[in-house]
């Protein structure tokens, strides 16, 4: 008893000490987000010296009742940019933050057509492998560099030089590129290793940096574009903030400064953008277009698809492969999985609006009866198809699967729908030798072209294809090289009448994008999925 | 216990780190053990000690049963029947808790994840357990450098950051029930071979060993006639608890996406699916595997508290002498800690 | 004392550089963090050359004898997720927001559970007893992510009192602290609650009582601080849960950008460097909590020989 208060003693005292440290840490970690909150403010021009922490929805509110011009917009996307470099990395958020900051040589409209961007009008071409751009006049880079063709030929070289160092993630959209050179200070050539139809869309693909910046390899720390928004702050894992370009070449943007936020599940974005805390959501899952005040859809550019082995074992007989096409009810997984966000695929894998889609095409009906028939005519109805998919990386993945595994197994099949980690997955995937009866893939028709699906899952030498019918690499192949673009269409088309006709796959839908709008934006969400903030407006 | 460790520093003798461990386990929680009498007499008048009996007791029968009183398939889906109401709510018997987006009919789906979890649950037990136990005893009776080195490597992987490293190792070899039931098990086996040693260690301290170990009694003797008798008890209970924490955890790796995948079933997994798509919907989908799943484990953690006085005659005295004088004392368990 | 440190700081770093080794062989030998790099388009060859560029296609051995020598400065290499940037500063920018999430959710810990504690020990077997003991057992029986989304879906889902994802940490970090410590006050009340009851059943108890002592200095000095040795050991300990395991599942539930969830980002790329960098600082910090721990033992009681 008699030392019964100097024990109390230490216990405070050591309880306090654990609690001081957490308290410490907390607070440091209190510092770093309350200055955080302090340069959201300075950027919105609002109270920036106000000491306390506020979201910037509510910034965007306290401006719009002061009756200030100014005007942010938070954006929240799926995940952080895993670089700020416009060259590296192949990866949504980056576009989504970058695009904003820097510019391309072409642009499209809304709709995906090509238009003049950096370049004044669409490139002529010099010969086969040549092309020619001229450039915008009067264009700065945030720094106050000028742009010209010096910016150009260096970030072309840049591309060049990643990817022969094997250090950048794009080399599939500009491997073709040779190199560039200056003609005069306005005017630049693209030189491509061989004929390349797609030059146009990839020069709509690649960010222009300033000449000084090319010269490095890692410029994730700098962000200098000649785009609407310049790079202000980033907080990492929390935010990234952007502010007006004054200097912008094109028409003012309507807000005047971005925040972009990362929050990978779906659940957070939608009661961020309830609560007023965001204003724009991307991924939104249809089925919860009524929790946000408003919803805005466009069709996207991956159509999730089924690769059938078509060399052997059950699917290898194409009544089979017609059977497993017919005993899918579309449209149902359209309206329960996807709650009305992805349209059916026309039995082909591309959508209307791009080249080489063939109108004559049809998606197959829903006709449980007569897969059940051909099942048994093909003689292999009761046994075992197996699909090897995966979950979480594309919309509704899993439950897309699953719900095609209930289908066949109506039909009459035993279903081993394995659903592997995505690791796992992509070793099936890149397995060149043996090939699962099924296998899952989302299909994305980067460049708004047919391309990639083409040489990817139809062509017998692409990555990820399921036949061995060289009629259709040679046609592919001959696509590829083809410079005109009706000849292109042409072949295109025949290519997805060939695989429709012999049921290559099974084609399944289009998911669209949706993204959820607060009450106070205004936008129409591009073909393209890119974020441009330049497009949108916001009202108090 | 779950406890990480670090607590060597206290242990005056091996007796007293038996205590600790017991001390882990929370103090004792109220029960009301009305008499001596069979195991069975005192569980029937305790009466959550009972409730959680024949809840747990069900749940075993209704998982064991699950093929044959499933209403369907728990991977059959219908989504022309997605979202049917329970019964209570104006469903049919057909899916009398109704179904979710899939169709997939959600009885059959708890049925089958009750499934997963009490398998995964018994076999790490039993693997963990084995494998602790087998340490424990080798250390406790050869003492010297081989107990040294044991131990070592006990308080060197009990200091491991186990569920970081649980869902590396299935993020590398992917999620199926033999390995998480693997992964887990290699994760768990640590405090068993803790507790065994410290038996081994204090029985061996005893008059009765000491002098059967004089007398010549070969070692095996020792251990199967003196030792497994002392340790019956608080391994049972030990297993008990581990059964609890290890059902938590396959739940929690399944929930990260890191554990039980498709076309298993798995509550976690389940709450983990229902929480991306219906945070905003149809709640309910998130709630029963939830509820299904804490109450599994409450039932475990209130059955392992009545074990631990009913088995424990040191307890039921203390138990009876404290329900005498007024005051309270039972075993709360410390199970529930996840990983 | 200063030997038993020692020896206790040896043994940390047994426990820290077999967890490196383990994680650097397992993740050698079995993952490939290109896999995830690269679009899916991209060729066998491309993949390949990666590999070659990170140092993938060497022996292990050799691997490991630079991966050695690295850490030896502190080097763990750059992240090939958070594309280019040094490992060991991801986890830095990450690391803050965890040690809040747990320093809230230890506070609201505390703040709750010695109250709890004591009031149900004022009438052992009453009804406030009863249903504190019975609500500590739920607490404790409760998955997190469980617990977390029912705190989601009623206060952020439909009262929208609080807001989920990164933020400041009135709205954003109260829920998820509050999910962390739930649990913990569940474990932490038994444990004042026997105590006191202990205590309040000694006859020098009595004794104060009978000399007229007030009740609430009968509490707090003499009952108070016979819990204080498996308190404070107790707290350690949800510390140590909390950063090395919990703070995963309540970041991923409740999109708070801390460690955890960083950790299950890591892993699910393959990120080797990223890996190897969280578990390092997890397992550090977890050697010297434990340190602490004991050192608080000895402090609180003289008779604790630390041997």
């Amino acid at each position: 008893m008699r030392n019964g208060g100097s024990t109390l003693r230490k216990l405070t005292g050591v309880l306090g000490t654990l609690l001081a440290l957490s308290l410490v840490a907390a607070a440091c970690g209190g510092d770093d987000s309350s200055t955080s909150g302090g340069t959201a403010g300075t950027s919105a021009g609002t109270n920036g010296s106000s000491p306390t922490t506020e979201e910037s929805g509510a910034v965007g509110t306290t401006v719009a009742t002061t009756g200030e011009a100014a005007e942010s917009i938070s954006i929240v996307l799926g995940s952080e940019p895993t670089s700020l470099d416009p060259h590296l990395v192949d990866d949504g958020g980056e576009r989504a933050v970058n695009n904003n900051i820097y510019e391309t040589l072409l642009f499209r409209t809304a709709d995906g057509v090509l238009e003049p961007g950096l370049a004044v009008a669409l490139p002529t071409q010099v010969d086969e492998l040549t092309w020619e751009f001229s450039l915008r006049e009067g264009v700065t880079f945030h720094d106050g560099t000028p742009f010209d063709s010096a910016a150009v030929v260096a970030s072309i070289e840049r591309m060049v030089r990643l990817i022969g160092a094997e250090t950048t993630d794009n080399a599939g959209y500009f491997s073709p590129l040779a190199r560039a050179e200056a003609v005069d200070p306005m005017t630049v050539r693209v030189l491509t290793s061989a004929p390349d139809g797609l030059l146009p869309s990839r020069m709509n693909w690649l960010r222009i940096v300033s000449a000084d910046a090319a010269a490095s390899d890692d410029i994730t720390d700098a962000p200098n574009g000649t785009g609407p928004y310049r790079f202000v702050s980033r907080e990492v894992g929390v935010a990234i903030e952007l502010e007006r370009n004054d200097a912008y070449w094109g028409a003012e943007p309507d807000v005047d400064a971005i925040t972009f936020g990362f929050v990978p599940e779906a659940g957070t974005r939608i009661a961020g953008v309830q609560s007023g805390a965001y204003d724009l959501m991307v991924n939104l899952s249809a089925n919860d277009r009524e929790a946000v005040p408003n919803a805005a859809q466009v069709a996207g550019i991956e159509h999730p698809i089924l690769i059938l082995n078509t060399v052997e074992g059950i699917t290898a007989d194409v009544k089979v492969r017609q059977a497993l096409n017919l005993a899918v009810d579309k449209q149902a997984i359209v309206d329960a999985i996807y709650g009305g966000g992805a349209t059916v695929d026309a039995g082909q894998v591309l959508s209307e609006t791009i080249l080489g889609f063939n109108d004559s095409l049809e998606a197959f009906p829903y006709d449980p009866d007569q897969a059940k028939q051909l099942l048994e005519e093909a003689g292999v109805a009761g046994q075992t198809i197996q699909i090897i998919g995966e979950s979480g990386r594309w919309v509704n993945d899993g439950d897309l699967l699953e719900a095609v595994a209930s289908y066949w197994t109506a039909a009459g099949l035993q279903v081993d729908l394995q659903i592997l980690e995505f690791s796992e997955w992509l070793d099936v995937f890149f397995d060149t030798e043996s090939q699962p009866d099924v296998l899952f893939v989302s299909t994305s028709l980067d460049l708004l072209d047919p391309d990639k699906a083409a040489t990817s899952i139809h062509s017998m030498n692409g990555l990820a294809s399921g036949n061995d019918d060289a009629e259709l690499a040679a046609m592919i192949d001959e696509a590829r090289s083809e410079l005109d673009a009706n000849r292109r269409d042409e072949l295109y088309q025949q290519i997805m009448a060939s695989a429709n006709e012999k049921a290559y796959f099974v084609w399944l839908v289009n998911t669209a994008d949706i993204y959820g709008l607060g009450d106070r934006v205004t936008w129409t969400p591009r073909i393209d999925g890119l974020l441009l903030v330049k497009e949108m407006s916001v009202s108090g | 216990m779950t406890a990480p460790d670090g607590y060597t520093a206290q242990h005056a003798d091996e007796d007293e780190a038996l205590h600790q461990e017991e001390a882990l386990q929370g103090r004792p929680y109220e029960l009301a053990v009305v008499q001596h009498g069979g195991l069975f007499r005192d569980l029937i008048s305790d009466k959550l000690g009972i409730a959680s009996f024949i809840f747990l007791v069900t749940l075993i029968a209704a998982a064991a049963l699950a093929p044959w009183i499933a209403p369907e398939s728990p991977t059959q889906g219908n989504l022309s029947n997605a979202f049917a109401s329970p019964v209570w709510h104006g469903g049919t018997w057909r899916n009398p808790v109704g179904t979710d987006w899939q169709g997939y009919d959600l009885l059959s789906r708890l049925l089958y994840g009750a499934r997963t979890s009490l398998i995964i649950g018994v076999l790490v037990v039993v693997l963990a357990g084995t494998f602790g136990v087998l340490i424990g005893l080798l250390a406790g009776y050869k003492g010297g450098r081989a107990d040294r080195w044991l131990m070592g490597w006990v308080d060197v992987q009990i200091s491991f950051p186990g569920l970081l490293l649980a869902m590396l190792l299935i993020a590398l070899v992917g999620g199926s029930v033999l390995s998480v039931t693997i992964i887990l098990a290699i994760n768990g086996w640590m405090v068993y071979a803790r507790m065994t040693r410290g038996v081994v260690l204090s029985v061996r301290e005893r008059p009765f060993v000491e002098a059967a170990e004089m007398m010549g009694c070969r070692p095996r003797r020792v251990v199967f006639h003196h030792i497994l008798p002392n340790l019956s008890t608080p391994l049972v209970t030990l297993a008990v608890l581990e059964f609890a924490r290890i059902i938590l955890a396959e739940a929690a790796l399944s929930f990260l996406g890191l554990g039980i995948q498709y076309p298993t079933v798995s509550w976690g997994l389940d709450i983990a699916r229902a929480g991306d798509h219906e945070l905003f919907g149809n709640q309910w989908l998130i709630i029963y595997p939830g509820l299904l799943l804490s109450l599994t484990v409450l039932s475990v953690n209130l059955l392992s508290s009545w074990l631990r006085v009913a088995a424990d005659p040191q307890e039921r005295e203390k138990r009876f002498a404290s329900r005498a004088s007024g005051t309270v004392s039972g075993a709360a368990g410390g199970g529930g800690a996840g990983l | 004392m200063g030997r038993y440190i020692a020896r206790r700081l040896v043994q940390g770093l047994v426990v820290i550089l077999g967890v490196s080794i383990f994680v650097f062989v397992i993740t050698r030998v079995v993952g490939d963090p290109v896999k995830f790099m690269l679009p899916l388009s991209a060729s066998a060859e491309e993949r390949d050359a990666r590999r070659e560029v990170l140092g993938l296609n060497d022996s292990i051995p050799i691997q490991f004898g630079r991966f050695a020598g690295d850490l030896a400065h502190l080097d763990l290499g750059e992240s090939t997720y958070v594309r280019g940037e040094p490992a060991l500063d991801v986890v830095f920018d990450y690391l803050p927001r965890t040690i809040q999430l747990v320093a809230l959710g230890m506070l609201l810990a505390v703040v709750g559970s010695i109250p709890l504690g004591v009031l149900a020990s004022r009438k052992p077997g009453g009804l406030v007893d009863r249903v504190l003991t019975t609500l500590s057992l739920i607490g404790l029986s409760m998955p997190q992510f469980f617990l977390g989304y029912i705190l989601l879906i009623a206060f952020t889902v439909k009262l929208q009192w609080f807001e989920s994802g990164p933020g400041p940490w009135r709205t954003h970090l109260v829920l998820p602290a509050l999910c962390m410590a739930l649990p913990a006050i569940g474990r932490l009340a038994i444990v004042v609650r026997s105590a006191m009851i202990d205590e309040l059943n000694t006859q020098y108890v009595k004794v104060a009582r009978a000399k007229g002592l007030s009740q609430r200095r009968i509490l707090g000095v003499h009952a108070l601080r016979n819990a204080g040795i498996p308190y404070v050991t107790l707290l350690g300990w949800e510390m140590i849960r909390a950063l090395a395991g919990y703070s995963v599942v309540v970041e991923s539930v409740f999109n708070w950008p801390g460690l955890g969830f960083m950790a299950k980002t890591a892993i699910q790329h393959q990120d080797f460097y990223l890996i190897q960098a969280i578990v390092l600082v997890v397992a550090v910090i977890v050697v010297l909590l434990n340190i602490s721990i004991d050192i608080a033992y000895k402090a609180l009681d003289p008779r604790v020989k630390l041997s």
